[in-house]
């Protein structure tokens, strides 16, 4: 379970999250909806351990355990996933080189055996296929020239090897055409269970018709204003976020 | 002209008397070791960094032990400057044959004088076919702090082939390595030259390399820093025939309070011959690291496309990395240019990494790899790439 407490945020002496409260139980999906520049990268890349944020109040809690004085990596081991808004290119780090150090890096923090090359190559395949990606973008360096929709599958194959029980899924489907949608959509689905939170921070409600979340969330101005069932991110398409500037001012 | 010499020059003054070179004694007496003031040792000034010189390396006996061990390789060894042949045969196509004395027209670089004049004996590896077998060479500075001096001349004769390692080690002692080593490329002759300086971080290493490179031939020369308090390796390379190319690259890694110098001098002296120049450094604690390349094209040399490149990675806000690029550029029909980055790791880079798991430690290892990717791919051998890419990832985790 995710409980993050009156979270204040502030980069360079101005205050991003102003207060953001949020409980996601086992199992359930969490939607995010919210205006360009509300905070909500923010408050992945804060959850994820990104350094130059200032957290000037609250508390991040997996599990019973306060994560922010975590390095990234101790969170990662702990069971936290961000697919990145924008996933990054790192040129001369092979991509196979790169999922084996991560599934071994967190197997290692658990006290578990290395993986060996075959069941690596055995799960990576498995997976890569369940998303529909091809081999070939799995030789090439990490992410270097892959297209917008190839990095966010990929982000989905690194989080379906490495199991997380939170998820948080930053505009993944932003950059998907239909297909893709659907593909990565199931991927998700797939990793559904009754052990495994999500998050998902999307700007279209398509997407929920896809995963469907079980909660909510308006987010403006740096805190949640408002939550509800799937039925408010329909409103929200209709009616857009002005009427929740109004009551942020 | 004479000059006052310190402690250390009269070390060598006397060195270069007591071995009868008359000459470069009269020279070195107006000159000394370089200093600032020598554009090539601008940012490496021997007078006042090199002190404790030994004096010159009494015979030592090998310790039969070579710093690499490569499959399908044939190993030399020169201890305290003397050849060592052991029992090995040489590969067909190889004959190894020493000369006394040093290096045959050496550069006219002070260094190189010395080199020249105090080196005993020189080794000689000509090469007449296509060799599979790689020739290792290794010089090794045993025993007591001291003054070693050392040659090798490698001759690849027309359309012939052969990768060559040399590899600097030896005991932990503050000794002074002054070795030379000279290429010879016959017309349309292939070699991979590769100099690795892993001495004891007592060690100063200073390296002379010189290229003559002919008609059609083609080079991929390759020189790692990775010991010694000091190290320097100056380079100058002649295209002296037509349709040639070499590719340059180094890479010096760098750490504690060390100084490591690259400094390279390529001359186009006739037309059509194309040339890259890839070198990087990482840098960390209060170490410093240097290049310097300069890219003559003579009159004639039309069509020539020399490239230059040095990108540095401070891992330390301490550490220092001086660039200094020189085109001397006169012929008009040219494509000649040079580059520099400098940057630490991104931290962007590191955060997605760690994001996965990966605990800091690997990932900077990782990026790291991944910047020394370009120095490394090229090397095709399986063997020798795993053990000078263990090399940086060894360098990385002391
Ligand atoms: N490192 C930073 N330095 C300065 N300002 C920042 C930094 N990171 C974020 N901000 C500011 O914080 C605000 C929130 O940014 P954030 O990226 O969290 O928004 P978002 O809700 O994810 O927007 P979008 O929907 O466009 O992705 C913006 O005004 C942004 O400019
Ligand atoms: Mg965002």
């Amino acid at each position: 379970m995710l409980e993050i407490r009156d979270l204040h945020v502030s980069v360079e002496d101005k205050e991003i999250l102003k207060g953001v409260n949020l409980v996601i139980p086992k199992g359930e999906i969490h939607a995010i909806m919210g205006r360009n520049g509300s905070g909500k990268s923010t408050l992945s890349y804060v959850m994820a351990g990104k350094s130059g944020y200032e957290i000037t109040k609250g508390e991040i809690i997996l599990d019973g355990v306060n994560i922010l004085d975590m390095e990234p990596n101790e969170r990662a081991s702990a069971g936290l996933f961000l697919a990145f808004q924008y996933p990054i290119e790192i040129p001369g780090v092979a991509t196979m080189t790169f999922l084996k150090a991560a599934m071994n890096a967190q197997r290692k923090a658990r006290g578990e055996e290395e993986l060996s090359t075959p069941d690596f190559m055995r799960e990576v395949k498995q997976a890569a296929k369940m998303l529909e990606i091809d081999n070939k973008m799995l030789k090439r360096a990490l992410n270097v020239g892959f297209s917008g929709g190839e990095k966010k599958r990929a982000e989905i194959l690194q989080m379906a090897l490495l199991k997380p029980k939170m998820c948080v899924f930053d505009e993944t489907d932003s950059g998907l055409d239909i297909d893709a949608l659907r593909i990565v959509s199931q991927g998700v689905n797939a990793l559904r269970d009754a052990n495994r939170s999500m998050l998902v921070i999307t700007h279209y409600q398509r997407l929920l018709n896809y995963i469907i979340p079980d909660v909510v969330h308006v987010f403006s101005n740096g805190k949640i204003v408002k939550s509800g069932d799937k039925s408010l991110a329909l409103e929200l398409e209709e009616k857009g976020y002005a009427q929740y500037d109004e009551s942020a001012a | 002209m004479v000059i006052k010499l310190n402690k250390n020059e009269e070390i060598l003054y006397q060195a270069l008397l007591d071995a009868d070179a008359i000459s470069i004694a009269k020279n070195f007496r107006s000159v000394g070791l370089p200093t600032r003031r020598n554009e090539s040792y601008h940012y490496s000034d021997l007078k006042m960094l090199l002190d404790n010189i030994g004096q010159i390396a009494t015979t030592a006996t090998s310790t039969g032990e070579f710093a690499f061990n490569i499959a399908n390789s044939f190993q030399l060894q020169i201890v305290n400057g003397e050849v060592q042949i052991l029992g090995d045969k040489p590969p067909s196509g190889v004959v190894i044959s020493t000369s006394n004395g040093g290096m045959s027209e050496p550069n006219k670089d002070i260094i190189a004088q010395l080199n020249s004049a105090l080196t005993k004996e020189t080794l000689h590896i000509d090469v007449s076919e296509n060799l599979e077998t790689i020739i290792q060479v290794d010089r090794c500075f045993e025993g007591k702090a001291a003054l070693h001096n050392d040659g090798v001349e490698i001759y690849i004769a027309n359309n012939s082939s052969a990768t060559i390692v040399e590899v600097f080690d030896g005991s932990s002692e503050e000794h002074l390595s002054n070795s030379a080593s000279k290429l010879i490329l016959g017309k349309n002759a292939k070699a991979t030259h590769i100099m690795v300086d892993i001495s004891s971080k007592k060690t100063r290493h200073l390296q002379t390399v010189q290229y003559e490179i002919e008609q059609g031939a083609n080079l991929h020369s390759l020189i790692i820093h990775a010991g010694s308090s000091l190290a320097r390796t100056q380079l100058f390379a002649n295209f002296n025939g037509e349709n040639a190319h070499a590719d340059f690259a180094g890479l010096m890694l760098v750490d504690a309070d060390r100084h490591s110098d690259i400094t390279i001098d390529v001359a186009h002296k006739v037309p059509n011959t194309t040339s890259t120049e890839n070198f990087k450094s990482v840098v960390r604690n209060q170490a410093k690291a240097i290049f310097q390349g300069k890219i003559l094209v003579a009159k004639d040399a039309q069509k020539t496309d020399a490239a230059m490149m040095h990108q540095g990675l401070m891992l330390s806000d301490d550490a220092q990395i001086l660039v200094k690029p020189e085109l001397e550029i006169y012929a008009d029909d040219v494509i000649c240019g040079h580059g520099a980055t400098c940057g630490e790791l991104d931290e962007n880079n590191l955060f997605y990494l760690m994001s996965r798991g990966i605990e800091r430690e690997q990932a900077k290892a990782m990026l790291v790899r991944a910047f020394l990717a370009e120095i490394f791919d090229p090397i095709t051998n399986e063997d020798l790439y795993d053990i000078l890419a263990g090399i940086a990832d060894d360098w990385l985790k002391e």
